[in-house]
Formats: structure tokens, sequence, C-alpha cells
């Protein structure tokens, strides 16, 4: 026993020595390396404007890490494009699946102070990116002039253009087309109350009018959230946010009393607070359900696997006719590390340049089925989203997340289950609106 | 639990060679031991270096920077990093979503280890008996426990799905019944997660108990035969005491896996409907990755350690101290 007692001392003694040597040693390190990079970034920081608009020619052979969040198999033949033109450019390639995964990774390689040359930025991590100067100032570069407006206000701030995206995504109300047409549906919906007259014709032939996921804000609040945004001039969240001159209670509630308005007329099931995406689009396929709302990823898949379905899009409707808006966002966007060299960074400069490309964005279009915003580039789409993509290319969408100027993710996590309470009978609608007043007063 | 004790004065006589006898002072044999057992320490430390190694690189050194973080506002994103107080502790107190998080967590963890403490030492019993198909019933049992959690998350979501075409709501409409919202109602969902969660560890937990069950001296039960003990007698005088070791084990690892869980309700109800079936861990995780708050998701980590430490220790004094007055 008394051998045991004098090993565990031994053994005390030596973990509590390596657990103060480490503590200590991580707290030192830890801020050394803060203390250090701190400078670095700042310097970077500060020479990233004049230099980002100054090409660098190439004198020697340079490698480039690209961390993409589309597939190796999507990727590749652009990468090797990019090389055969480039030669003395070599590009390392990897990839993390979007959105959490990626932003691990690129969370972690940043920690570690070996960010990628050139990676994505998205409406998740854009303001971390921003405002910790991680990301080198685009909005000189050339290029930048075929970049739609919409992609240069997603990744931009007071100080600069800091990513250049080729693609947005827009969404609205997916529909069956045979169910509309036998049940004497007129679509587009000229207005909200046709849309809910559609509605019961459709239950009354026995189908499920309408369903949503609210695993996320649906898209079909989003797109009436954009007509709202109209509305109150286009500047609804600058009012929340910055101006003070608004709040999420007075702009959201009646958005959120008209779709709560589907849920007491019979219309949207609460069973919808329960629903994961997948769910709804089977429901869908199966033709169990007329309508939903999703976005322009969508039709790909249902095709694959529900060839003779009959469906298209359409706008979510407004009060009066020709109100109609779209939900959607901006792609992410190529972004340049702050912490490449002069090599690397002119480098990094022309594969961004190859990436908004017609050739690349051509690759874009037909291989994702993206909805490219090049300005020199005509995207081929599906069908269903020919009236959708018009739009999109126009700029006429909208997501709260993305307007948002801070704290987005909080938001949507509150916006979300405050939606969910909401249509289960919780809370009403001024509620679920109010309770995003008190969440962004409380994380400031 | 019974320790062996050295006595406080421990007196040796030594014959020398000269046939001289010496009384040794109060000491010298713990002294003498104590100096073997250093040689010893010198042989077997190098053997512990290894384990030493990955306790304190993936230990504690995660855990001290965890400490240090949730006194700074670093984001993950810039290395940048300022001294914030407590300031992170205030906010994560502030935060409801936390708070629901914390209540979930805590019935989950209590939930699941009542129920399947109190399902799988019947189920063990019964797979203890002789009968035929036996192996193959104990792996039928042990299974659901094979698959990740958030494999059967999945599935369980497309069985609970609250819609009339969901599996379990087609079964019930086979019946007449009409679909039952299992997870689009905050009370429901809870149910459900926690069922999820009982049927998926019982039968591992039943099989921990079952090992103990054989490793039963059976004279015991021979004895209780011929004196004519009944089977609830059987059970509550020689069963019961003889499992409470495999209880301390079984709850012990039920209550923290019930603590720190994630996968299975994240899959499965997304920590909705609202903020129902969230749990402290999916608010680490949001609050460091997706929002790029180290700081608080660190804050919210120190406070988790540290209650759940709380919790273990006060679980692991009650579940020795009715050890002892079960045995």
């Amino acid at each position: 026993m008394m051998r045991r007692i004098i090993g565990k001392r031994h053994l005390g003694v030596v973990a509590a020595f390596m657990a103060l040597a480490t503590a200590a040693g991580c707290a030192g390190g830890t801020a050394g390396t803060a203390t250090t990079e701190t400078v670095e970034t700042v310097e970077t920081v500060e020479a990233t404007g004049g230099e980002a608009a100054a090409p660098t020619e190439l004198t020697e052979p340079v490698t480039i890490s690209f961390l993409s969040w589309a597939t190796e198999a999507v990727m590749r033949p652009l990468v090797d494009k990019f090389e055969e033109q480039n030669p003395n450019i070599t590009v390392e390639f990897s990839w993390a699946p979007p959105v959490t995964e990626y932003i691990q990774a690129l969370q972690t390689r940043m920690s570690a102070g070996n960010p990628p040359t050139v990676f994505m930025m998205a409406a998740e991590n854009r303001t971390q990116l921003m405002q910790s100067g991680a990301v080198i100032d685009l909005t000189d570069q050339p290029f930048m002039a075929n970049i739609s407006e919409a992609s240069k206000k997603a990744y931009s701030d007071d100080s600069g253009i800091y990513a250049v995206a080729t693609n947005s995504w827009g969404g609205g109300i997916l529909y069956n087309v045979d169910l509309l047409n036998e049940a004497g549906c007129t679509v587009p919906f000229p207005t909200w109350d046709d849309f809910v007259d559609c509605a019961h014709k459709l239950e009354a032939l026995g189908v499920t009018p309408y369903l949503d996921s609210i695993s996320e804000i649906p898209v079909m609040v989003s797109a009436m959230l954009g007509r709202r945004n109209v509305e109150l001039g286009g500047n609804m969240d600058e009012q929340i946010f910055n101006d003070h001159t608004l709040t999420f209670e007075e702009a959201w509630t009646p958005v959120l009393e008209r779709y709560q308005s589907l849920v007491d007329e019979g219309i949207l099931s609460s069973a919808s607070a329960g629903l994961s995406n997948d769910q709804v689009i089977q429901e869908f396929q199966a033709g169990r359900v007329a309508m939903m709302s999703t976005g322009s990823w969508q039709p790909g898949s249902i095709r694959s696997a529900a060839p003779d379905l009959n469906f298209s899009f359409t706008a979510v409707p407004g009060t009066n006719p020709g109100e109609g808006y779209w939900g959607g966002a901006v792609g992410p966007g190529y972004a340049i590390s702050s912490a490449a060299n002069d090599q690397e960074r002119a480098a990094a400069l022309r594969f961004v340049e190859f990436l908004q490309s017609p050739e690349a964005v051509e690759h874009d279009n037909l291989t994702q089925g993206s909805i490219t915003t090049t300005l020199d580039y005509e995207p081929i789409v599906d069908d269903s989203l020919t009236e959708l993509a018009a739009d999109v290319r126009a700029n006429n969408f909208y997501l709260p997340m993305v307007s948002w100027p801070r704290a987005q993710d909080i938001l949507q996590t509150t916006a979300t289950a405050n939606l969910q309470r909401m249509v289960t009978g919780a809370i009403t609608p001024q509620e679920a609106a109010a309770s995003l007043d008190a969440e962004l007063a409380r994380v400031g | 639990m019974a320790l062996s004790r050295v006595s406080p004065v421990d007196e040796v006589t030594i014959e020398s060679n000269d046939s001289m006898t010496v009384a040794a002072q109060p000491g010298f044999r713990a002294r003498l031991r104590a100096a073997r057992d250093l040689g010893n320490s010198a042989v077997t430390w190098p053997f512990a270096l290894p384990i030493l190694a990955v306790f304190v690189f993936l230990y504690l050194w995660p855990l001290a920077r965890t400490l240090y973080f949730s006194f700074t506002d670093y984001s993950g994103w810039s290395t940048d990093v300022n001294f914030v107080g407590l300031a992170n502790y205030v906010r994560v107190f502030g935060d409801p979503a936390m708070l629901q998080g914390l209540a979930f967590t805590l019935l989950f963890a209590f939930a699941t280890t009542v129920l399947i403490t109190c399902l799988a030492i019947p189920l063990a019993l019964l797979l203890n008996r002789a009968f035929i198909g036996r192996t193959f019933v104990r792996s039928m049992f042990f299974f659901p426990a094979v698959p990740s959690a958030a494999i059967l998350g999945l599935v369980w979501g497309f069985i609970l799905n609250p819609l009339g075409s969901g599996a379990l709501n087609s079964l019930i409409g086979l019946f007449g019944g009409s679909p039952i919202p299992w997870l689009s109602d905050a009370t429901l969902a809870r149910v459900s997660l926690i069922a999820v969660a009982v049927w998926a560890q019982t039968g591992w937990h039943a099989l921990l108990y079952l090992a103990y069950l054989q490793a039963i001296d059976s004279s015991y039960y021979e004895a209780a035969k011929i004196d004519g003990a009944s089977n609830l007698q059987v059970f509550r005088s020689i069963t019961l005491p003889l499992l409470a070791p495999a209880m301390s084990v079984s709850t012990l690892l039920l209550m923290t896996g019930g603590l720190r869980v994630f996968d299975m309700p994240f899959t499965l109800t997304g920590g909705g409907p609202g903020f129902a079936t969230r749990t402290i861990t999916q608010s680490i995780i949001q609050a460091g990755i997706a929002r790029g708050d180290f700081g608080a998701a660190s804050a919210l980590s120190v406070m988790f350690l540290i209650a759940v430490g709380l919790l273990v220790f006060l679980q692991l004094r009650v579940a020795r101290h009715l050890e002892d007055r079960i045995t």
C-alpha cells in the first residue's frame, strides 16, 4: 500500500509540474504568438492597399494553396487548365465540404498560422475575415469590372472589396405544374390572395397544398422580407442595425403574420417545425405536396429522382400585382490571404482572375448548375429557373443573413428557433420578431 | 472500502555479521521501502512516458488553452487576442439558448441514466437464462450500439417523421389514428429523443450487466435455493448487491455520455423545435465554429467541465454509498 502511495505522490508531483509547465508554456506561447502575429497582420493590412492594386511580376516558380468547397472532381479540370496556362505557378488543391466543415477547416488553418493562399469567403465568415484583416483588398483589380454589383456589395465594407463571387442562388415557390393546372391555378400568382386561393383549391383535390422545412429561415420568409425591404426603402437592415430607426419587431411582424396565416388557415402544417429539407423534397417528388419553397440548387436532384415530374419555380407573391420577390444570396467568393508574400499574392491574383474568366465560369455553370453572374458570360439554366435566373442576375433577391451586417449566425439561430415556436403556436409572430431585437441587444 | 494500514512504528531487528542485534530506528523500514520504490519508479516511469505525453498534449494542453481563451476575445480568425476578464462568462449566462440547452442536457442525462439502468438489469437477467437462440438475441440487443449515433438519428428522423407519410405515423394510420407530431412538438420531441437514446444504449448496458452476472458464483444461488428463498429474495439479497459495482460503472458511463451528448439530438431534431432539444455541446460548437466566438465557447466549456466534474463526483459518492448499503 505504501508503495502505491509513494508512486501516486511521485505521479502527482510530476503531473502537477507538467500541467503547470504546459499551462504556463501554452499561455506564454500563445501570448507571444499573438503579439508577433498581430504586428505582422497590421503590417500586412497596411501594406495591402497599395500592393494589391499594383501587379507583381512573377520572377520565379511559385506554389499557392487553394482551399475549395467544390470537390476536387469539379475543380481539378480548372486547376489543371490554369497550371497549363501558367507553367510557373503550382496550385496545391485541398477541399472541405461546405459550410460548417469548410469554416472549421479554414479557421483551423488560420489559427495555426498556415492559411491557404486562396480560399472561399461566405456569408458565414465574411465579417470575421474582413474585420480581422485576413484577406487582401481586391477593389482595384481590373477583373472586378466583370463582377456583379450584388457580389461586390456582399463582400465589401467601407474599406474595400475582399472577395470575388461569380455566382448567386435564388429561391421561390417550387410547384408541381400538373397539380396546379388540375386545380385551375394561375401561375405566376398575381397576388398573395391568389396564392392562398390556389392552396385551398389544391386542398380540395386532396393534396397537401404547401409544405416547408423550418430547419432554417424558409426561402418564402426570406422572399417576403425582401419585398418588405423594398417597401421600407431598400435599407431595412441598415435602419435596424446602424441607424436604430427601425426594429425587427416593426419590420418583421407583418411578414411573419402573413406566414403564420398559412398555418392558421390549414395550408401549412405545424409539422414543418420538425421536418428536414430532404423530407419535404421527398413529399414533393412523390406528388403528395404541390408547392414548397426552396432554392435554385434543387432542380438537378429532383430531375434525377423523379424524371417525370413536371415542376417549375415562381416568385413569392406580394400584396399587389407585380410585387413578387425571390429569396437568394450571392455565392461564396474567392479571397486571397493577407499572409501571402508578394510572389504568392501575384500568383493568387492571376488564379482568381482565371476563376472569373468565361472559361472557368462556364465550367461552374455547366457542372454545378450555378446561376453565374459575371458580366461576360450568359449562363445556361434549367427550364424551371429561367424566370428566377433573370431576376437573380438583375440582383432582385434577398436573404436576411447576408444583408445583416453582423451577428448573422446567432440571429439566424434565434430566428429559426422562434419561427419553429411560432408555427407550433408557442409564441405569436410579434413575439418571434421581437426576439430578434432582444438577441441583437444582447450580442451588441 | 477497507484500506490496509501500515504500522506507525516500524521496528526491525537486523542481525549483523558479528551477531550483534540492532534495533532499527522508527521509520527505517518505511524509508527502506521508499528507496526500493524509487528504484522501481525509475524503471517504470519511462514506460509511462508515452501515455503521459498523450495525456499532456491531448488533454492538459487543450484544457489549458481553453481556460486561457475563456478570458479573451479570441475569434479563431485573428491572432489578435485581447484579455476581457470575465466578460465571456457573464455573456454565457445571459444566453437563453444556452440556459435551455443546459436544462435539456440535464434532463436527457438523468432520464437516460435512470431508464436504461431500470431496463438493462432485467434484460440482462433474461439474457442470462438458457433458451434457444440466446446468442442471436444477445447480438440483436447489442446491435443498436454499433452504428454511430448520428446515423441512428437520421434513420429515426424518417421513422418519427411528423407527417402522415412517416413510418410510425403510417402504422398508426393503418389503425385509423391521426399523425402524431413526434418531432415538431416540444414535449414529444424531448420524449422521442430520450426514447431513441434508451433504445440505442439499453442493449449495450445489458451486456455489461450480463458480464457481471456471469461472474457471480453459482453456489450463492444454490445455497439460497436450499434455504427456500423466493426469486425476489434472491434478486434483492444476492444479484442486486453483487451487481452494485456494475451499476456504478454503467451509470457513470451513462451520465458522462448523456451530459456531452451532441450527435443524436443534432441529427434527429437539430435542437428544435425552438430550443427544446438543444444541448450544451451544440451551443459550444455553434459558438466556437459557426459564430467565431471562441472566447464565449471556451467559457461555456470551462463551466460545463466544472459542472460535469461536480455531477460525476456526486454521482460516484452516491453510488459508493448505495454500494456500501446494498453489500
